[in-house]
C-alpha cells in the first residue's frame, strides 16, 4: 500500500526531471528572476535625480538658491544651461529630469521686495522619478522661501527672533516606516521573484492530470486498477514538495545573502508560503482537469497566472481599483498571498491576523482540487 | 543512361548511434526502385532525405542531376506519399488539394484531373481526418500526383485498406510508370517485392541491391535459417 | 503572389477553426487591456487613508488637522486618534499614513518655542509611500504659509503686505507630460505594448509547431515553395490582426482609461508597424525553432515580467548596472515602449527618436532576415535518453480517441 504510493512519487520525480523544458522553467527561472531583479534594483533608492539650472541672474541670492537646490540628497545638479530652449532640450532628451530657471533680476527684485517667480520643470512622462522630484523641490521650496521670507521681514524692521519664528516655529518631521530607507528594492525584488516562482509552479501543475489521461499510458493506470485518488495525491505531494524546494534557495539567498527584510518569523512564512503552494497546485490541478491537452492547460494556467500580480493589489493598491472590482481580486489566491508576503515581511504581523489569510487559502483549495475531482471523474465516465 | 537518383557514401547519424554508414546507388529513370528493410532499417529517413526533407552526415545526393544540399528545384518534379499521415488535418479533402496544389504551383486543371482519377469526388467537403484508411491514401498520392511529378516516393503506400482502393491505387501507380515516372518505395512486406525492378536492402547500415527475386530468395534464406535456429519447429 | 494568398487563407482559416488560437488572436488582447485597464482607471492615487493623532486637541491643532481634512489626497480615518492605534493602523492596512501633533503644540506656540510635528507613511508600499510623502510637503507647504502669515497678521501686518512678504519668491512648479500623475498614463502603455508583444508572439508562436506536430510541416518541406512565401504567407495574417489590435488597444487606452496618447499619429503608426513586424517575424523564428506548442507556451509567457522590468519604463534605466541595461537594449519591447512613450506622452517630434526607429527598423530587418531564409532540411532526431513533452508531441486527449 504505502510502497505503491512510493512507487507513484519517485515515477513523477523521474517525470518531472525528465520533462526538460519544466526541469528548466522549475530550476532556473526563480533564481534567475532573483539575480536578475536584484540587478535591477542595484541602487534601489531615487536620489540624486539629475538637475539643471539655468541661472539668468548670476547673483549672490541666485546662487544661493543654487545651494539650497545643492543641499539636498534627492537632487543632483549636473549642468547649467545658459538658456530655457537649452533646458526644455535637455528635458525632452531626458539628459535632466528636473529643471530650474532663476530669472534675471532676481537678487535685485528680491532685494527690493518685488514679487519674483523662480520656475522649476519636472518631466512628468515617469511618475516614479517625477513624485520624489517634487517632494525634494517642495522641501526646498519651503526651506528657499522660509530664508528669503525672514530676510525681507528683518529688512522691514521687524525682530531677527520674530522674523525666524513666523517661519521656522513649526518642525516638520517626517517617517517612512517599515522601509525608512524607501528602498524600492526591499518593496519589489522579493514579490517579482515570487510572482516569477508562482508562475513556473502553475506552469507545472497544469501537468498534473492531462499528463496521464492525456497519454496513452493512461490506459495502463485504468488497467492496473490504482484508484485515481491515490495516483494524483502522491502526485500532488511530490509537485508540492518540490515547489517548496524551489523556493527555498530563493527564500536563503534574498535573506541571507542579498540581505532583504524579514520582520516575521521565519516559520510563519515558511507555512504560509506551503499554504499559498497548495492552493496555487490546486488551482492548476483543476485546469488540468478540464483542458483537452497540455498546450491549452499551460495557456489558461498563464491567463490567471500572468495578471494576477497587478491584480493583487501588491503595487497599484486594491484600494484605487473599482469599488465592485475590488472584492472580485480576493478571488484569486495570489492576491491572498501577495498581501499576505507585505504583511509578514514588512509588518510582522502575528497569527491572529494572519489566520484568516491561511483559512481563505486553505478553502480555495479544497473547492478546487473537488472540483478537479469531479471534472476527472467526468471524464473518467465519458472514456469508458 | 542517367541515373535521376544518385547517392554516393551517404552517412546519417542520430546522435552517436550510425544510422547509414556510406550507403551508394542508383535509381534510373523508369525504374521502380524498392527501399527494404525491417522496422527501424531506417526506409523512412532514407527516403526523406531523397525527398530533400531531413539533412543527412556527408555523402552526395543527387536528384534530377541537382545536388540537393544545395538546390530545391528537384523538388518541382518530386511527389511524396509518406508513412504516417502529413496532410492538414484541418482541413477538407476538397481544401488539402486545393492548398497543397497552391504549395505546389499546381494548376487547377490537375486538380481537376487527379479528383476524378482518384475517385475523390463524393468526399471533397469530408475533414480528412474522418477519411477512411484507403480513401485517405488515395488523397496522399493524389496531393504527391499534383505537380506531375518524374519521380514519386511513396513510404509504405499499400496497406491493410479496402481492396478497391489498393486495386486503384495500383492501377494509378502502374500508370506512371508507363508514363516515364520513377518511383522509390519504401515497403517491409515482402510480397511487394516482385513489383520492384530493384531492391535496396536495408541492413545494419548498409544497403544490398538484389533483382526482386534474389530479394525473395534471400528472405526465405533467412526464414529457413531462424527456423532451424530454434529448433526447426515451424509456427 | 497566388501561393502567399493562399497560404494567408489557410491560414486565417485554421485561426476560425482553432477556437483557442481564435480568442488569443483576437479576444485576449482586448480582455487583457480592459482588466489591467479598469485596475487602473482612477488613474491618480487620492483619498490615502489618513489617521491624525491629535495629542494637542486645541484650536491650534485642529487648524493643523483641518489642512488634512480638506484636500482629496487623504481621506482621515477618525477611528485612529492614539499613537497606539496609529500603530496598529498603519500595521494591518487601516491607513497608510499618520500626523502626530505633539501634546505641548499650541502651548509650545505661544511660548514662542520650537514644537515639531511628525508625519508617517507605509514605506512598504511605494506607490503609497511615494505619494504620500509628496502629499505632505504640499500640505505643510500650504499649511506653512498659512502659519506665517497669521503670525505676520498677529504682528499688526495688513493683508496686503502680508501677501508681499510671502509672496517675494514663488516657485511655479510644473510637472510636463503627465501633470497630474496619472498612473495609467505613465503605466499602461507599457502594460499595452507588452500584451501585444506576448500575446502577438504567442498567436503567431504556434503556426509552426502546429504543423510539426501534426506532421504536414512536410508538405511544405517537400514542395518547391521557398521560404520567404511561406513566411509572407503566414505572417500577413497576424500581422493585421496585430495591428488592429494595436489601433483597438490605442482607442481603448485613450477612449476609456484617460491615458494621454498625443502627439504624431504618422510616428506612431510607423512605431506599430514596424512593432508588429519585428512580433510577427521573431514569433515566427521562435515556431520554426521550438521543438512542440508545449515549450513556446511556457517559455514565452515566463518572460514577460522580466522583459517588462528590464526595460527600464518603470525603474528608469540609468538607475540600473551598464551590463543589465545595456542587455536590455537587445529587445526590441525597450526601444518600442520608450519609443512609444516620447510620441504619446511627452509629443516629441521625429528628429527625438531617430535612434529608435533605426533600431526598430534593425531588429525587424534581423528578424524577417531569420525568419524568411530557414533551412527547408530538418535535423535529423538526436538521442536525449528518456524525456518527456520535448519531441513534437505532447499529452493531449485527442490522441486517445
Amino acid at each position: 500500500m504505502f510502497k505503491q504510493c512510493l512507487v507513484i512519487m519517485k515515477r513523477e520525480i523521474f517525470f518531472m526531471w525528465r520533462d526538460q523544458s519544466l526541469r528548466n522553467i522549475l530550476i532556473a527561472g526563480p533564481l534567475f528572476g532573483l539575480f536578475l531583479f536584484m540587478g535591477i534594483y542595484n541602487h534601489p533608492r531615487i536620489d540624486n535625480i539629475s538637475t539643471a539650472i539655468v541661472d539668468l541672474d548670476r547673483s549672490s541670492a541666485s546662487r544661493q538658491v543654487i545651494a539650497e537646490l545643492k543641499n539636498t540628497q534627492d537632487l543632483k545638479v549636473i549642468t547649467y544651461p545658459n538658456s530655457f530652449e537649452q533646458l526644455e532640450e535637455l528635458i525632452k532628451r531626458e539628459q535632466v529630469i528636473v529643471g530650474v530657471v532663476i530669472p534675471e533680476n532676481y537678487g535685485k527684485n528680491i532685494a527690493l521686495h518685488r514679487h519674483t517667480k523662480v520656475a522649476v520643470l519636472i518631466d512628468g512622462a515617469n511618475i516614479t522619478y517625477a513624485t520624489n522630484a517634487a517632494s525634494a523641490v517642495l522641501t526646498v521650496t519651503r526651506t528657499l522661501g522660509a530664508e528669503v521670507g525672514v530676510k525681507t521681514l528683518v529688512a522691514r524692521g521687524i525682530q531677527p527672533d520674530q522674523a525666524k519664528e513666523a517661519y521656522q516655529s513649526i518642525d516638520f518631521r517626517e517617517e517612512a516606516w517599515f522601509n525608512p530607507t524607501l528602498n524600492y528594492a526591499y518593496f519589489l525584488v522579493l514579490p517579482l521573484v515570487l510572482n516569477i516562482w508562482q508562475q513556473c509552479c502553475m506552469l507545472a501543475s497544469c501537468m498534473n492530470i492531462i499528463g496521464e489521461n492525456g497519454v496513452r499510458s493512461w490506459l495502463q493506470i485504468k488497467a492496473s486498477g490504482i484508484s485515481s485518488f491515490k495516483l494524483f495525491f502522491c502526485k500532488s505531494i511530490v509537485h508540492i514538495f518540490i515547489y517548496m524546494l524551489i523556493v527555498l534557495p530563493v527564500y536563503f539567498l534574498a535573506f541571507v545573502f542579498f540581505k532583504l527584510p524579514l520582520n516575521c518569523g521565519f516559520i510563519i512564512f515558511l507555512l504560509f508560503t506551503l499554504v499559498f503552494t497548495i492552493s496555487l497546485h490546486s488551482i492548476g490541478t483543476l485546469i488540468s482537469s478540464f483542458s483537452r491537452n497540455a498546450v491549452d492547460a499551460s495557456r489558461f494556467g498563464m491567463v490567471i497566472a500572468l495578471p494576477s500580480f497587478v491584480i493583487s493589489g501588491f503595487t497599484w493598491p486594491i484600494a484605487a481599483m473599482p469599488h465592485w472590482f475590488q472584492s472580485l481580486t480576493w478571488v484569486l489566491p495570489q492576491t491572498w498571498f501577495f498581501q499576505g508576503i507585505n504583511y509578514l515581511v514588512f509588518k510582522n504581523q502575528g497569527w491572529e491576523f494572519m489566520v484568516n489569510y491561511f483559512l481563505m487559502l486553505g478553502m480555495m483549495s479544497i473547492i478546487c482540487y473537488s472540483l478537479a475531482a469531479l471534472f476527472t471523474h467526468g471524464f473518467k465516465a465519458h472514456f469508458r | 543512361m542517367e541515373p535521376v537518383i544518385r547517392v554516393r557514401q551517404l552517412v546519417q547519424k542520430y546522435g552517436r548511434q550510425t544510422l547509414f554508414n556510406g550507403l551508394s546507388f542508383d535509381v534510373l529513370p523508369g525504374e521502380s526502385f524498392g527501399v527494404f528493410g525491417f522496422c527501424g532499417a531506417g526506409k523512412t529517413a532514407l527516403l526523406h532525405i531523397l525527398a530533400g526533407v531531413d539533412r543527412f552526415k556527408s555523402g552526395q545526393v543527387e536528384v534530377l542531376g541537382l545536388n540537393i544540399t544545395k538546390s530545391e528545384k528537384f523538388k518541382r518534379d518530386l511527389g511524396i506519399v509518406t508513412q504516417e499521415k502529413s496532410l492538414f488535418r484541418d482541413m477538407t479533402t476538397g481544401e488539402n488539394l486545393d492548398f497543397i496544389a497552391a504549395l505546389k504551383k499546381a494548376s487547377q486543371a490537375n486538380v481537376g484531373q487527379v479528383i476524378e482519377r482518384y475517385e475523390l469526388k463524393d468526399f471533397l467537403a469530408e475533414p480528412v481526418t474522418v477519411l477512411p484508411m484507403g480513401v485517405y491514401q488515395r488523397l496522399s498520392l493524389a496531393c504527391a500526383m499534383l505537380n506531375r511529378p518524374k519521380i514519386l516516393i511513396a513510404d509504405e503506400i499499400i496497406k491493410d485498406f479496402d481492396l478497391y482502393s489498393r486495386n486503384l491505387i495500383l492501377r494509378e501507380l502502374r500508370q506512371f510508370q508507363a508514363g516515364g515516372g520513377t518511383c522509390v518505395y519504401g515497403f517491409s512486406s515482402i510480397e511487394f517485392c516482385e513489383q520492384m525492378s530493384q531492391v535496396g536492402w536495408l541492413e545494419s547500415g548498409q544497403m544490398h541491391i538484389y533483382k526482386p527475386k534474389d530479394a525473395r530468395a534471400e528472405w526465405d534464406r533467412q526464414v529457413k535459417f531462424y527456423s532451424e535456429q530454434s529448433d526447426g519447429r515451424h509456427v | 503572389m497566388k501561393q502567399i494568398l493562399n497560404i494567408a487563407y489557410y491560414e486565417v482559416v485554421h485561426i476560425f477553426k482553432d477556437r483557442i488560437l481564435f480568442l488569443i488572436v483576437f479576444v485576449v488582447p482586448l480582455l487583457y487591456a480592459s482588466l489591467i485597464g479598469m485596475i487602473y482607471a482612477s488613474s491618480i492615487l487620492q483619498h490615502v487613508p489618513l489617521g491624525i493623532v491629535d495629542l494637542d486637541n486645541s484650536v491650534k491643532s485642529r487648524t493643523l488637522a483641518s489642512a488634512f481634512e480638506n484636500t482629496n489626497n487623504f481621506k482621515v480615518i477618525p477611528e485612529i486618534n492614539t499613537y497606539a492605534g496609529l500603530e496598529r493602523g498603519m500595521k494591518n492596512g487601516t491607513v497608510r499614513a499618520g500626523v502626530v501633533i505633539p501634546a505641548d503644540y499650541s502651548q509650545k506656540l505661544s511660548q514662542h518655542r520650537l514644537t515639531q510635528i511628525l508625519t508617517v507613511y507605509d514605506g512598504s508600499n511605494l506607490i503609497y509611500g511615494f505619494n504620500t510623502r509628496r502629499y505632505f510637503q504640499q500640505v505643510l507647504n500650504t499649511f506653512s504659509a498659512d502659519h506665517t502669515a497669521a503670525y505676520l497678521g498677529g504682528l499688526g501686518m495688513s493683508k496686503q503686505e502680508i501677501t508681499n512678504v510671502i509672496d517675494t519668491v514663488s516657485v511655479n512648479m510644473q510637472i510636463w507630460f503627465n501633470p497630474t500623475y496619472s498612473y495609467s498614463t505613465f503605466i499602461f502603455p507599457g502594460l499595452v505594448l507588452l500584451i501585444l508583444h506576448q500575446i502577438g508572439l504567442l498567436g503567431i508562436g504556434l503556426t509552426i509547431t502546429r504543423e510539426k506536430e501534426r506532421n504536414s510541416w512536410i508538405q511544405y518541406l517537400c514542395a518547391a515553395v521557398p521560404q520567404w512565401k511561406i513566411f509572407i504567407g503566414k505572417a500577413l495574417p497576424y500581422l493585421i490582426v496585430n495591428f488592429f489590435n494595436y489601433s483597438l488597444l490605442l482607442w481603448v487606452a485613450d477612449r476609456f482609461v484617460n491615458v494621454k496618447v498625443e502627439g504624431s499619429p504618422a510616428l506612431i503608426l510607423l512605431l506599430g508597424l514596424l512593432f508588429n513586424l519585428i512580433i510577427t517575424s521573431l514569433g515566427f523564428v521562435v515556431s520554426l525553432y521550438s521543438p512542440n506548442s508545449l515549450q513556446v507556451v511556457r517559455y514565452l509567457m515566463l518572460l514577460s515580467i522580466p522583459l517588462f522590468f528590464i526595460s527600464g519604463y518603470n525603474w528608469p534605466g540609468i538607475q540600473m548596472p551598464t551590463l543589465i541595461y545595456g542587455m536590455s537594449r537587445l529587445f526590441p519591447y525597450t526601444w518600442m515602449a520608450e519609443g512609444f512613450r516620447w510620441v504619446t506622452v511627452k509629443d516629441l517630434e521625429l528628429n527625438y527618436l531617430n535612434t529608435t526607429i533605426i533600431m526598430l527598423a534593425i531588429i525587424a530587418v534581423v528578424t524577417s532576415f531569420f525568419a524568411s531564409s530557414f533551412s527547408k532540411r530538418r535535423n535529423p532526431l538526436t538521442e536525449k535518453g528518456v524525456t518527456v513533452n520535448s519531441d513534437s508531441t505532447y499529452p493531449s486527449k485527442d490522441l486517445l480517441h
